[in-house]
This record gives structure tokens, sequence and C-alpha cells, in this order.
């Protein structure tokens, strides 16, 4: 029954920003999130109120929506970073953590609102152009040519998701085959217009990881076996398949909304299946040695199909369909009555059985070339495989991202001191035009240029959990963390090398510590020194994507004058 | 009836379910529960409406955070929006409130402006009546007679500017404005040259800063331009193109959230909100043909109401009902009657098929090996814009599929925006639409929330561009006579609606701008004292006409000066500015002076430029190009029908002199939900 109720009036608050509760609730979601970046983040558990599972994680994707607040401004971030994160998948947390310090810090310097957002957009301009530009400090062109930066950059992102609770092997192990997968999807000899093909990803529990393997073509569940028999008799080139969409289990459902009488004596279900048997007999004339169907094939037509040495597989479901067609060409059949083309036919080079743990799976080789490629994820639990699968299909989308901009940024937090430094000697050499530009005064203008610095610099240092400090040396810019517990006389001693592993120390390097004040300087590029990799990359379209969406964040929620919030 | 027997008669009631919210001491029998309006109460509740959105107003106003009640978080500055989203209770302000949406969806713009006025107005008045009560003695309290002196004077003034700011307007303000018309508007583009191109733009710069901040409005106002560039009609009436973009903005934009609104851009053709039900094809940018299906392809083999009778091999003959042998035999010929039209579709050279429903699993898997693909479920908006563009007609009856009902597309490919993938297509030109590029926009931003106000900013710019457009004593009266409408449905009591006069056709063109700013409301302001000052020469009714002018005038300062409002010398400046430029030309009309004019408020009196208002400097060099500094401009039709708007809603919320609580049925059901109501509007006016 519907029940039409009387709305309450909304809850209002006048300039939000000033509330002692809601900066603190931001302080609170800044201070989450901070603890679970990179590497060596912190896990949080999450389990609801009505004892359902319980989820260990560090990714943004995971935590953010399970944080539910009655706060808007809360609200209002999740959804930006959420939105992000399901375009570009990653850089989330990146991305949630400056925008919380931006928010912070403009509310610190205490500059009128307005001034904050014009500068705040001013220096987002100033980033964006940098890094797009070709003289560019913190980024690297990646080599197709050889497989090593793509791993670099699969390895960093799965490295950053501690959750999945990888050994260094594994992780080694896991991006090999990340990287493996994509390249399978890229199709070679394609002119024109490049599709790229799907990784099916099939999960495995209570196996090791390192047992995880990629192959071409599709693996099918198979719930018995008694077609391994089947199997060895059956000629290893281009056996012929056949592909339904329809369902082969005798019910009509495209009839329509008559009612239907049927007199004694009629047997409407022999009457169908007999129909189903031609086509039984049609397939097995066709010399069709596999047949699936994307529903429910009727146990009588099975059984006729093996009889005649078919591999039966029903129950497809509908996300296996498309992969399946562009594996073995063949088109769905949907039509039971008429004879089947022969060009809907599909091919399959090679069929086999693989197993792996309990399951047991059938194998499809691709024909010739193909895209298509099942990627076998094992794990000793099932919360780790779910992170672990997450986290595969992040890679792949990173990594997919590159082939429309084929370059990274500096990972280990040295892109953000690099950006930081480069802003701040630039927005001072130019102060003059920029202020002209915003219509602020100057001191105004510095204090948002030092506000934006230090945010950047904020999360480069959320890099570190374990109580040690974040430096930038003052030459490249780069950011380079000091363990808590070493104590040497000389500093490069203890330093090794900066985040990215581009730099190494040297005695004659100087250091600042993050947010202090240093002078202002021109972050020298490094030289082109081929032998010297970067060891951690970070995608460059996800995170220019994210800087974009947390300054915009941050720029909404400084505008905010007004809370109005319907409670019905 | 005692005080006790009331009590009773009270509980009675209740307990059968009436009246259960009416406070008991106060209850007179069978009567509803009575809220006199006071005057002062009038001005509380619109005062505490223009608290809320001063805070978004102006150049130094901020976003409003909102939640819906499905709890998703939105920003908004639309005016309407924010008065929509405080779910008012007490009636008073949810009249005002209605008469705010009704203007602004007429207008798309204004609403925040005409709070501002409206309370402005009834300080004015309030202070007016408190002063000099109406002399006569006939009234019972001193509010009742402050009451009945502030109706007359909201009369007066409402009859006085439906009379008289029509030529107010055009002598006081239209000549320091410039016009844009449609013609040069479209003329212009062709040759891209800049002025009236730049106007338009700055026009809907203004607009956007207003609606969606300074950070964004010159990307938005550019964009919306180009939009409107490409949907240009040549042989057809101005308005129309602007009409066919507001009409069919759903199935222009699509809105993909996840992206910097920078990322916004426009793409040729349309874009189908739907993916293609087939493996898409895999071809490259080449010519395809369509064919828009309303119905199932497949036939149903019986329609609802319809009896299949199986038998034994004997023919049974009924009203409504096919027969045969096997039932297997029917599916068959639907199948068969399926290839059929696929046959006749691939003669045609049909490639893609766009459908209105589901199709069957037999039409996809045939549709694939015919090598079609397959769009199903696009909505009825879009398939008759794509009829529109296209020139097909759609096919109603799947076997009488004809030449004319096959359109030939550039290209029909997959396009990812966003999470979705949709489809994409491109028409030939024809001839008709020589100069229209069809084009849709894709609107980006952080989250749903954005993207819905930028899309809410859109439409209310066409709408604010097509009111600008429109001749002005049309929309006046139309506009008039949908605010008193409103006003009459939604008071719970009012006493009488003021008389409206038939408008006369006034002497201004549409198409009219002025600089944005307050430029407006200073030039009135003069106007206004000026009419006064004459007025009280001649007229007879002396006091009283320079009164309501004085009034206007001084009400209407309240927009400038909350524009300048974080800093009053600015605002002292810019007042001052102004006398002086139009006292120190004797003859302030004269086209002589014009550009002028024109070119120092254009450089100094737009307040988004802080800097410049330090160094502005009074060029006379006359032959300095109109508008040529980044000001921005506003319509004055707009500003007029505003200012009418709001002096209507006056006038109605003060023939209001007393509110009944009515219970209806919905109100009985929760004696609890009731009593917080009456507890709740008792509050609002005590503010």
């Amino acid at each position: 029954m519907s029940r039409l109720s009387k709305k309450s009036p909304s809850l209002c608050t006048d300039l939000p920003l000033d509330n002692a509760d809601i900066c603190k609730k931001l302080d609170l979601l800044r201070q989450l999130l901070r603890s679970c970046f990179g590497p060596t983040g912190r896990l949080k558990q999450v389990h609801n109120n009505i004892g359902g599972h319980v989820v260990t994680t560090s990714t943004s994707s995971v935590l953010l929506p399970a944080i539910s607040s009655s706060q808007p401004f809360i609200n209002l971030i999740k959804t930006s970073i959420l939105n992000h994160v399901s375009r570009f998948s990653d850089c989330g947390l990146f991305a949630a953590i400056l925008c919380l310090s931006l928010i912070e810090q403009a509310k610190q310097s205490g500059l009128r609102g307005n001034v904050a957002i014009r500068v705040n957009k001013h220096l987002l301009g100033l980033c964006t152009s940098y890094l797009l530009g070709e003289d560019c400090g913190c980024k690297v062109k990646l080599d197709f040519c050889s497989s090593q930066s793509l791993i670099t950059l699969a390895r960093s992102v799965i490295s950053s998701k501690p959750a999945c609770v990888l050994t260094e092997p594994e992780t080694l192990h896991i991006s090999r085959l990340a990287v493996q997968a994509f390249l399978l999807t890229v199709p070679c000899s394609s002119p024109g217009i490049v599709s790229l093909g799907k990784i099916v990803t099939v999960s495995v529990e209570g196996h090791g990881v390192l047992n995880s393997a990629v192959f071409p073509g599709v693996l099918l569940d198979m719930p018995d076996v008694f077609t391994v028999d089947q199997l060895e008799n059956l000629p290893s080139d281009a056996l012929r398949m056949v592909l339904f969409s329809a369902s082969l289990a005798g019910d009509l459902s495209e009839l329509g909304d008559g009612i239907i009488e049927v007199h004694p004596g009629v047997d409407t279900d022999s009457q169908i299946l007999d129909q189903l048997l031609e086509l039984g007999k049609q397939v097995v004339k066709d010399e069709v040695k596999l047949c699936v169907c994307q529903k429910v094939i009727h146990p009588v037509l099975q059984q006729y199909l093996r009889g005649h040495g078919i591999i039966v597989v029903e129950r497809l479901g509908i996300t296996l369909m498309e992969p399946l067609t562009q594996l073995t060409g063949a088109q769905p059949v949907a039509t039971l009555h008429t004879t089947i083309p022969a060009k809907a036919y599909g091919r399959v080079r090679d069929l086999r059985i693989r197993t792996f743990g309990f399951k047991t799976m059938l194998h499809l080789h691709p024909p010739g070339e193909c895209v298509i490629c099942t990627m076998i994820l094992c794990h000793r639990n099932e919360t780790m495989l779910n992170e672990l699968k997450g986290v595969c299909q992040k890679t792949e989308h990173v990594l997919r991202l590159t082939l429309r901009e084929p370059s990274a940024l500096l990972g280990g937090g040295c892109t953000e001191t690099h950006l930081a430094a480069y802003l701040r000697h630039k927005s001072m050499n130019e102060i003059q035009e920029t202020v002209s530009v915003l219509g602020c005064s100057q001191t105004e203008c510095l204090l948002g240029v030092e506000g934006f610095c230090r945010s950047l610099e904020a999360v480069a240092a959320a890099l570190e959990h374990d109580g040690g400090s974040s430096l930038m040396d003052l030459t490249h810019a780069h950011h380079w963390s000091h363990p808590a517990d070493v104590l040497t006389e000389h500093m490069e001693d203890s330093l090794g090398s900066c985040g990215c592993g581009l730099v190494e120390s040297s005695p004659n390097q100087k250091w600042t510590y993050l947010n202090s004040k240093y002078p202002q300087f021109s972050p020298a590029p490094l030289s082109e020194d081929a032998s010297v990799q970067p060891h951690v990359l970070d995608s460059f379209t996800a995170k220019l994507n994210a800087l974009q969406v947390a300054v915009e964040t941050a720029n909404l929620a400084l505008d905010v004058r007004y809370l109005i919030q319907d409670v019905n | 009836m005692g005080i006790t027997a009331l009590q009773q008669t009270t509980e009675e009631a209740s307990s059968l379910g009436y009246g259960g919210s009416v406070p008991v001491g106060l209850m007179v029998a069978e009567m509803p529960p009575v809220e006199c309006l006071h005057l002062d109460h009038v001005v509380q509740t619109v005062c505490a409406l223009e608290s809320v959105v001063l805070r978004s107003f102006g150049p130094e106003g901020g976003q409003v955070l909102f939640t819906r009640d499905t709890g998703q978080a939105m920003l908004s500055r639309s005016g309407a929006r924010i008065l929509t989203a405080l779910r008012l209770e007490h009636p008073l302000a949810r009249m005002v409130v209605e008469c705010v949406l009704k203007h602004s969806s007429v207008t798309g713009d204004g609403s925040k402006t005409f709070i501002l006025l409206l309370a402005s107005l009834l300080r004015m008045i309030h202070k007016m009546a408190c002063k000099e009560p109406n002399v006569s003695h006939t009234y019972t309290s001193r509010q009742t007679a402050e009451a009945s002196t502030a109706r007359h004077l909201a009369d007066k003034i409402l009859a006085f500017a439906l009379e008289e700011l029509d030529n107010l307007i055009a002598m006081g303000v239209i000549p320091y404005g410039c016009c844009l018309s449609w013609e040069d508007f479209t003329a212009k583009k062709h040759l891209s040259g800049p002025s009236n191109n730049d106007c338009v733009q700055k026009l809907l710069k203004s607009f956007f800063h207003s609606r969606l901040g300074r950070s964004h409005c010159d990307f938005i106002s550019k964009l919306t331009c180009e939009l409107l560039t490409h949907w240009k009609f040549k042989r057809d009436q101005p308005s129309l193109s602007l009409e066919f973009v507001n009409d069919n903005l759903d199935a222009l934009h699509t809105p993909v959230s996840g992206f910097p609104i920078s990322c916004s851009r426009l793409i040729e053709g349309q874009v189908i909100h739907r993916d293609f039900a087939t493996p898409c094809p895999q071809t490259e940018q080449k010519a395809v043909k369509a064919a828009v299906f309303s119905g199932y392809l497949q036939p149903k083999l019986l329609n609802a109401g319809q009896v299949l009778q199986l038998g034994c091999g004997e023919q049974w003959m009924e009203e409504n009902s096919k027969n045969n042998r096997s039932i297997v035999q029917f599916s068959a010929w639907t199948e068969r009657s399926l290839e059929c039209v696929f046959a006749n579709l691939q003669s045609l050279g049909v490639s893609v098929i766009l459908s209105a429903v589901k199709q069957s699993a037999a039409v996809l898997s045939l549709a694939a090996q015919a090598e079609m693909c397959v769009v199903e479920c696009v909505s009825e908006d879009e398939l008759s814009l794509f009829a529109q563009l296209s020139g097909a007609t759609p096919v109603s009856d799947c076997w009488m599929v004809e030449p004319e009902h096959v359109a030939t597309l550039t290209f029909c490919r997959p396009i990812l925006l966003g999470a979705h993938r949709y489809v994409h297509v491109a028409f030939n030109d024809s001839e008709e639409r020589v100069t229209v590029k069809p084009c849709s926009l894709v609107i980006c931003g952080l989250g749903e929330g954005q993207t819905d106000q930028y899309t809410c900013a859109f439409r209310d710019a066409i709408r604010m561009l097509l009111s600008t457009w429109e001749p002005m004593g049309m929309t006046a009266t139309t506009a008039s006579k949908r605010t008193l409408q409103s006003t009459k449905s939604t008071s719970s009591h009012v006493d009488q609606i003021p008389n409206v006069p038939p408008f006369q056709q006034c002497g201004l063109q549409p198409g009219y701008v002025i600089p944005a700013g307050g430029t407006f409301e200073f030039l009135l302001h003069h106007a206004l004292l000026q009419n006064g000052t004459s007025c009280s020469a001649s007229d007879d009714i002396v006091t009283s006409g320079l009164a309501v002018s004085q009034l206007l005038a001084n009400a209407l300062l309240i927009v400038p000066r909350q524009i300048y409002s974080h800093s009053p010398r600015h605002f002292l400046q810019a007042q001052a500015r102004f006398q002086t430029i139009i006292q120190n030309h004797s003859h302030p009309f004269s086209l002589v002076y014009k550009q002028e004019h024109s070119s120092i408020f254009g450089e100094s009196a737009f307040p988004l430029e802080e800097d410049k208002l330090t160094k502005h400097r009074f060029e006379a060099d006359v032959s300095a190009k109109l508008f040529m500094s980044d000001s921005g401009l506003e319509s004055v039709s707009c500003k007029y029908q505003l200012l009418l708007a709001v002096l209507q809603c006056l006038s109605s919320i003060l023939h209001v002199d007393t509110v009944l609580h009515t219970h209806t049925a919905l109100h009985t059901q929760s004696r609890r939900l009731a009593n917080t109501s009456w507890e709740g509007t008792d509050d609002e006016t005590e503010d």
C-alpha cells in the first residue's frame, strides 16, 4: 500500500566549512585514507552489523563505498573519487588525500574561498601543461620494445595493494602474468581501428599464487568428466562447433500472451522434443564436434549428441558468449526450426582438459590469432583472492591506458615532490602576471601556492607509515624516505635511492624535510642514462585525471557556502 | 459551549479521527485552526528566504550543497533548486517559492534576484506602513491598518509598473544597452566576426557565472555558443533553433561522470544511449543504411485474449484463434516470417536496426547471421530526433519496409563515454539543413550531481536566451497570468486577485542587453526618481505617485548593494560613477553618447573584475567598440519580466491576511504528524 507522508523541512547549515563537526569528520576521513596509502599502507577490515562477510582491504574502490556518512560533504568527495576510480582504476587514494589536504590547507591559510579556488585552478593549469609538455622532468616514455617497463608499471599497481598478501616473487609472477595477458589481448595484425580483446578471469581458491597462469583461448567449466575419454579420439585440427543462444530445453518462449488449450491426447512435449532432435540430427550430420549452449539443453538431446561423439557444454551464461563468438567465429543460433547455415558454425583448433585444484576445465584453443585469453588466479583464501582479482583487473585497465598515452610518471612520491618544487619555482618567477590574471594580492597568491604545494608534498609523505621522515633532495626534487630507527652520521648512507629508484644518494647532495621551508629552485632534469630504470612507475593518464579530479573536487567543496539536508 | 464540553468534543472527534491536530484551547467549534498573518510575519518569512539565497548570490557567492531524499549529494547555485530543496512548510513561504519557480521555469533565470527584490520591497513597504498607518479609524487594530496600507501600496506599485515600466526602461535603460538581433547573431557566425557572437557569449558567461561559479563560466559559455552555431536553421524563425535545442536537449546530451568539466565537448552526429545488442560492426568509417522499428520484428503467435486450441488432427476454428496440428509448426511459422523480413531488409541494404523494444533472441541471431547490428530499447525521444535528422520514417509494420524507411548514415559505430558504450551515428547533409551540423553535447563532471547541475544550467541558459529574444509585451502578460494562477491555487486564502489591466504592446524590441553588475538597477533607479519628480508636478495623485516611484527605485538598489557586498566602498564608488555619467550629459538619451557610455560601463561596472575597478579609466574615445572589455551582459527583457513577476507576487502575498489550516484525510491518519505541522508553522512565523 502506498502511503503519503508529510515531508519535513530540511536541515540547514550556514558556512559548513567553518563548522567544527564537519571539519573533524573531514580530518578523520583524511587520516583513514592516508593510513591505507602505498605498499606499506595499513589494511582495513570492513564488516557489517549483521554478521556478513569480513573484507580486508586497502583499496579505495572497496573502502570508500563501505564508508557511509550522513554528512553530504563526505558523500560529495566520496562520489567524485569513486567515479574517478571507476573510469581509471588507479590513483583513487592519491586523489582523495590530495583533495582533503587541499581543503585543509585552504582553510588554514585563511584565504577567501574564491581566491583559494582561483589559485588552485591556476596551479592545476600549470601542472597539467607541465605534465603534458615535452620537457617534463617526472615523465618517462614507455618502451613497447621490451616488456620491462610494462612489468614495472604493473608491479607498482600490484604492490600498492598490500591486502593481496603477496611475497616478492609472487608479486613479480602476477605482474608478468598481467602483462602477458594484456599483450595477448592486443591484436598483432589488424590495420585501422584496433579493438582489444578480453581477459576472462577464473579464480581458484586454496592453491598457491605461483600456480596462477595465463592461457590463450577460453576455459569452460566442465562439471562432468565423462567427456574426457571422448577427447582422446578427436582429431586435433579445426573442430567444428555450434553455439546456441536460445534455450534447448523444450520451452517455447516467444508464443505471446494468449492462452493455449491442449486437448487430451496431444503430447506437445514430445512434439517439441522431436523438433529438437531434428536439430540434433542436423548438427550430427554437419560433423560438429562441440555443442555449446548459453542456456539449458534437454537431457534427451544431450544424450543423443553425446552418443554421437559430440562434446556438450550447457549453461554457459551471457558473459562468456561474446568471447566465445570472437574466439571461434561462430554466430549464436536462436532459431530452432530452420536449418543452421554453414557460416554460423565456428571452429576450434584443439580441446584439452586442464585441472586446477578442484576445478576441471575444458580449454578451447583458438583456430588462429586470437585476442581472447584466460587468466587463472590462485590464492590461499577467498579474501585475498578477491582482492587479487580486483587488482588484476585494475592492472589490466592501467596497462590498456598506456596504449592511448605511452608514458608513465615516476612513482614513490617523486612526481609529487617534483611537481611541488616546479610550481614553487614557476609561480615565484611569474608572480606579477599571475597576480594580474587572478585578481588577487601577491600575498594571497603566495599563500595559495604554498597551500597547494604542501598538499602535494603531504601526499608524498603519506607513503611513509612506520614513523620515518620524508625528505626531498634539492637538485632533482625527488622523494626520499628516511627510516625512523636508523641513525647514521651521514644522511646519504641511510637513504639508498629515491622513491622511484632513479636517483642514488651521493655525498654532495642536499636534502630538506618535506613541509619545511626551503629556497625555491628549478628541479634539474635527470641525465639520460639508459642503464638506470625506475623501480616504481605510476599510470600517467590515471594520475593526470586524479590530479584534476582532486583539485576540482576541492574547489567545489571550498565553494560551498550553505548546506541543506533533506531529512525525509 | 463550555470549555469542558469543548474538550470533550475534541477528544471524541480525535478518537474518531477528526481534527486531531487542533490545540484544544484554541478550538472554535467546527472551525479549522486560524493563523493571522501580520505584515511582520510576511517580512520575516521572506527575509529568512533571502538569507539562504544570499549565500550564493553575486560574484562572491558560492555553491549550496544539498542532499536529496535519496541521500545523493548535489551542488547548486540555482535559486530555484535551492528553494525547492528547503522543503518549506510555511504556506506563505511556499507560495513565494511557487512564484519563483513559475518565473524561472519561463525565463530560466533570476530566481535569486527575485527573492532579493521581494524582500527589499517588503522591507520598504513595512517601513512606510509603520510610519504612517492609514488614517481611517475603521480598522480595529494597528496591525490591520498596517496591512491595509501595505496592500494599497503593493497594488499601486503593480499598477504603476504595468503601465509605466516599459516606457521607463525604454527611455532610461535601453539607450545604454545594445541590441543583439538574431539575424546578426547568425550572420556573424558565417564571417566568424567577433562582435555579436562575443555579445551572446558574454550574455551566457554572466549567466553561467551566476549558476556555476567563476571558474568554469568561460569554458561553458564558449561550448554553448558552439552548440548553437551548429544547430542553426537557415531559413527558419530565429528562436526556432533555440526551441529545437531546448526540446531535444535530453536526447542531445550525454552526461559522463568521473572526468573534470574541461573534458566536456561537442561530438558530431547523434549519440543513441544504448549499446549494440549484437556484436558491433568492425567496419571503418563508411556509409551504412539504417531502419527504425517501433515494434517487434518477430510476430507474436498469440496476442492477449486469443486462444490456441491444439487438437488431434481435427481442424478447430474459433474466433480470434489460430489452429494447426502441432505447436511446433506455429513457432516454425514465426521464424519463417522473420526470415522473410530479414531477406527484405537485406535487399534494401539495411545493416543497422534501431528498435524501440527488446527483440527476441531469434531476431538477434538472424541479424548476426545477416551481418546486421541491432540496437534495442531506444527511447522515444531519441528515435524521434533520429527520424527528424535522418529524414526516414519509422517502420510500424515490418512486412512493409519501403525505401523511405531507410536512412543513410555517414557512420554507425560504438562510442565509449564514461562507463557506458553507446551507439554513435552521423548523418548525411540534406538540403534542408545546409547550415545545420548535427552535434551532441558530452557533459563531463566529477559525479552525477555535477553533470546534473551543468545540464540544468545548460537548459536554463537556452531558456534565458529564448526569453531574451521574445518580444517583451507578450511574455509579460503570459507570465503575469501564470503567476496569478499559481498564487490562486496555492494560497489557502486569497482575498481578491488584483485586476490586471490589459497589457499594451510596448515599443521595446527584443534582444536588448546591458552590461551586468547592477547597471540595469542603477539606471532604472535613476529613471524612476526622475519620473517621480515629474509626476509630482503634473499628476493629481501627487504624493503617492512620487512615493511609489521612490519606493521602487530604492528597493532596486538592493541588487547592486548585494553584488558589491564584500566591500561597501565599491558600491558607493559605482553609484557615484553612474550618477556622474548620467548627470554629466544633459541629454543622456541622445545617441551621440551612447557608445561612450556603453564603453565606460563595459569597462568598469562589472564586479567580477575587481582589479579593473581600481584602475578604471574614463575613456573618451568614442570609437571604442561596444563592450570590448570582458564584462558580462544581461538581458533587459529578462530583467523586465523579473520585475513584473516580483511585483505580482508581492501584491498577491500581501492580499493574504489569514491562513486556514485544514485537514484532509491524509493528516487525520496520524495525529502526531498533524500536530507537528501546526507547531512547525507557528515556530517559523515567530522566528
